[in-house]
């Protein structure tokens, strides 16, 4: 596992590959940032459950966490963009046929998969941090123009980033594996994005409103209650709980149909 | 030893059957070449070795292991199946290192493939900018890379013009003179016929022979092709030889004669019997590619249909 490991890392070596998910992510920190303490100063109320990105409140923003509360306020977006580049990195094996080459030189499929899983976390917490440090440098000048007091960011602000990374990337990874299993069973990147995307953002909020109810458990709401360490309607215990449900579905559909299908790509 | 067996080897996609009942043993040592018309079942037959494909029914082994456990012989098979496949942006040097880190192989081996191949000062370059020749290089660099003592290779010329055909060529059979077994997937008969030692031709995924490549040249016949110095006289001399017992095809003035060089002094006579002069008498011998055609029958090949619309038989 640990040579498949290795080997991906060299084949994501790839400066335009790692510019496009870093600079994505660098980017959507900036983005997110701004429109929320924006939209904190202008006092717009944003629905919510608004699709992609919810927005804190003004009390949230000058508490504690309020340095880091663009992380989690993004955390759907930076999961579309970690959803995409798994999906992409998996897809392209097949596309390219690469995948004849990995399997061949190594028939123990399950080691080239969990190989390839723990490449893309490594790339993924190397994203993460790229956005923390993003997050960081964007908020104070932030909050300074949007008028929110930062008197408070400073009683604890390694804990409250490292709780927040922490949170954030634990959401990631499990949107990185939806990716990934999605391209295993499609073999299409643009399928698995199509697919992965239009749930959370747009299925999952028309099954929400269909069912009414407790819908927390459902995928997209998992993972925004992972991000950001739990919401009144889902604890983060359970939170984690079910993600590490989801993930093992995901891992298990995907090492089944990744071991047993034929490679004829 | 053999290097390959299979027994019974069956692959079916839904209603169609890649692969039929295939039974064969395959030498160890040399350049083998594996031949048959598209959609023959060579490609099939190749990734069920590689453990790529799962077979239908029929068993294998490969080095000796069953293909059921591809694991066990995969460190001694190196493969090129079908069109070379690399991360473009990624330099040859690098998709090499990741196919050696994948393996477990030293770097230093990256190399020595390099130097074999002969990128040497172009490994740095990305593989999108590559030739197709050099691509191909490039993937049989990969297949060499764990040293293997079995080469298995799809169509490894596929695309190349005639130099980067003769580069590979001699290198496969380098190859097999350094005691490797190198298997060979081509449609290409004249480079099957130049470097392999045996050979295999499958067709609609079932056997039609297997054995050395000059038991498969001793198969080719001799037929004379005779041409009337008078256009006039074609059909009646046509008459003429048939009548003398010859079996005798047309193709616009010229009829082709089933016989071998022996005969031609007999059939110049029968002509001059017949009153007619020859302008043209000449002994052709059947061609690698006509074997090929006649064991894979005319449904199976493009050239065949080709073959049977250019010559009408002439009772």
């Amino acid at each position: 596992m640990l040579a498949a490991t290795r080997s991906e890392l060299v084949r994501m070596r790839r400066p335009r590959l790692l510019a496009a998910w870093f600079g994505l992510t660098a980017l959507f920190a900036v983005m997110i940032n701004t429109v929320v303490f924006s939209t904190v100063s202008s006092g717009v109320v944003m629905p919510p459950g608004a699709p992609g990105v919810s927005f804190p409140d003004s009390a949230t923003l000058a508490g504690p966490d309020g340095l880091v509360a663009g992380l989690s306020a993004a955390s759907t977006l930076f999961g579309v963009i970690t959803l995409s580049f798994w999906a992409t990195l998996t897809a392209t094996d097949y596309s390219s046929g690469l995948i004849r080459l990995l399997v061949s030189a190594q028939p123990h499929r399950w080691r080239l998969l969990v190989g390839k899983v723990v490449a893309l976390a490594i790339v993924t917490a190397a994203a993460m941090v790229v956005a923390t440090t993003v997050n960081v440098l964007v908020a104070f000048p932030a909050a300074g123009g949007a008028g929110v007091p930062t008197s408070e960011w400073g009683t604890n602000p390694l804990s409250s980033i490292a709780g927040a990374w922490i949170n954030a990337y634990a959401a990631l990874l499990v949107w990185g594996v939806i990716g990934l299993v999605l391209a295993v069973v499609s073999r299409s990147a643009a399928v698995a994005i199509a697919i992965g995307v239009g749930y959370v953002l747009v299925v999952e909020s028309i099954v929400k409103m269909a069912i009414g109810g407790d819908t927390d458990w459902l995928l997209g709401s998992t993972l925004t209650a992972l991000a950001r360490g739990g919401t009144t309607s889902l604890a983060y215990a359970s939170a984690v709980g079910l993600a590490l449900v989801y993930v093992a579905i995901g891992l298990g559909l995907a090492g089944v149909v990744f071991t047993r299908r034929d490679v004829t790509d | 030893m053999s290097v390959v067996v299979t027994s019974g080897l069956t692959r079916r996609f839904g209603s169609i059957t890649a692969v039929d009942r295939l039974s064969v043993d395959l030498p160890a040592s040399g350049v083998i070449g594996l031949v048959g018309p598209n959609g023959a079942g060579k490609s099939t037959l190749i990734r069920m070795l590689l453990g790529l494909v799962r077979p239908t029914a029929g068993s294998a082994t490969v080095l000796g292991a069953p293909i059921s456990s591809p694991a066990r012989y995969a460190s001694r098979v190196g493969a090129l199946v079908e069109s070379p496949a690399f991360v473009p942006g990624l330099s040859a040097r690098a998709n090499l290192v990741s196919l050696a880190r994948l393996r477990g192989l030293p770097l230093a081996r990256v190399d020595e493939v390099i130097s074999f191949v002969g990128l040497a000062g172009r490994d740095r370059e990305p593989a999108r900018d590559f030739s197709l020749g050099m691509k191909q290089r490039l993937g049989i660099a990969a297949a060499l890379l764990p040293d293997p003592e079995l080469l298995i290779l799809d169509e490894p010329t596929n695309g190349l013009d005639p130099a980067g055909i003769v580069e590979i060529r001699s290198l496969l059979m380098r190859l097999g003179q350094a005691g490797r077994t190198v298997i060979v997937s081509s449609h290409l008969l004249a480079e099957i016929e130049a470097m392999c030692d045996h050979v295999v031709v499958v067709r609609s995924g079932g056997l039609a022979f297997s054995g050395p490549m000059s038991e498969l040249l001793a198969r080719t016949r001799a037929h004379i092709d005779i041409c009337a110095e008078h256009e006039r006289d074609t059909e009646w001399l046509r008459a003429a030889l048939t009548d003398a017992g010859w079996t005798v095809t047309a193709v616009e003035t010229v009829l082709r004669v089933a016989a071998g060089a022996s005969a031609a002094a007999d059939i110049n006579r029968a002509a001059a019997a017949a009153g007619v002069t020859l302008s043209r008498l000449v002994v052709v011998q059947d061609s690698l590619e006509d074997i090929f055609l006649a064991m894979t029958g005319p449904s199976d090949g493009e050239l065949a249909a080709d073959g049977a619309a250019a010559f009408g038989e002439v009772a």
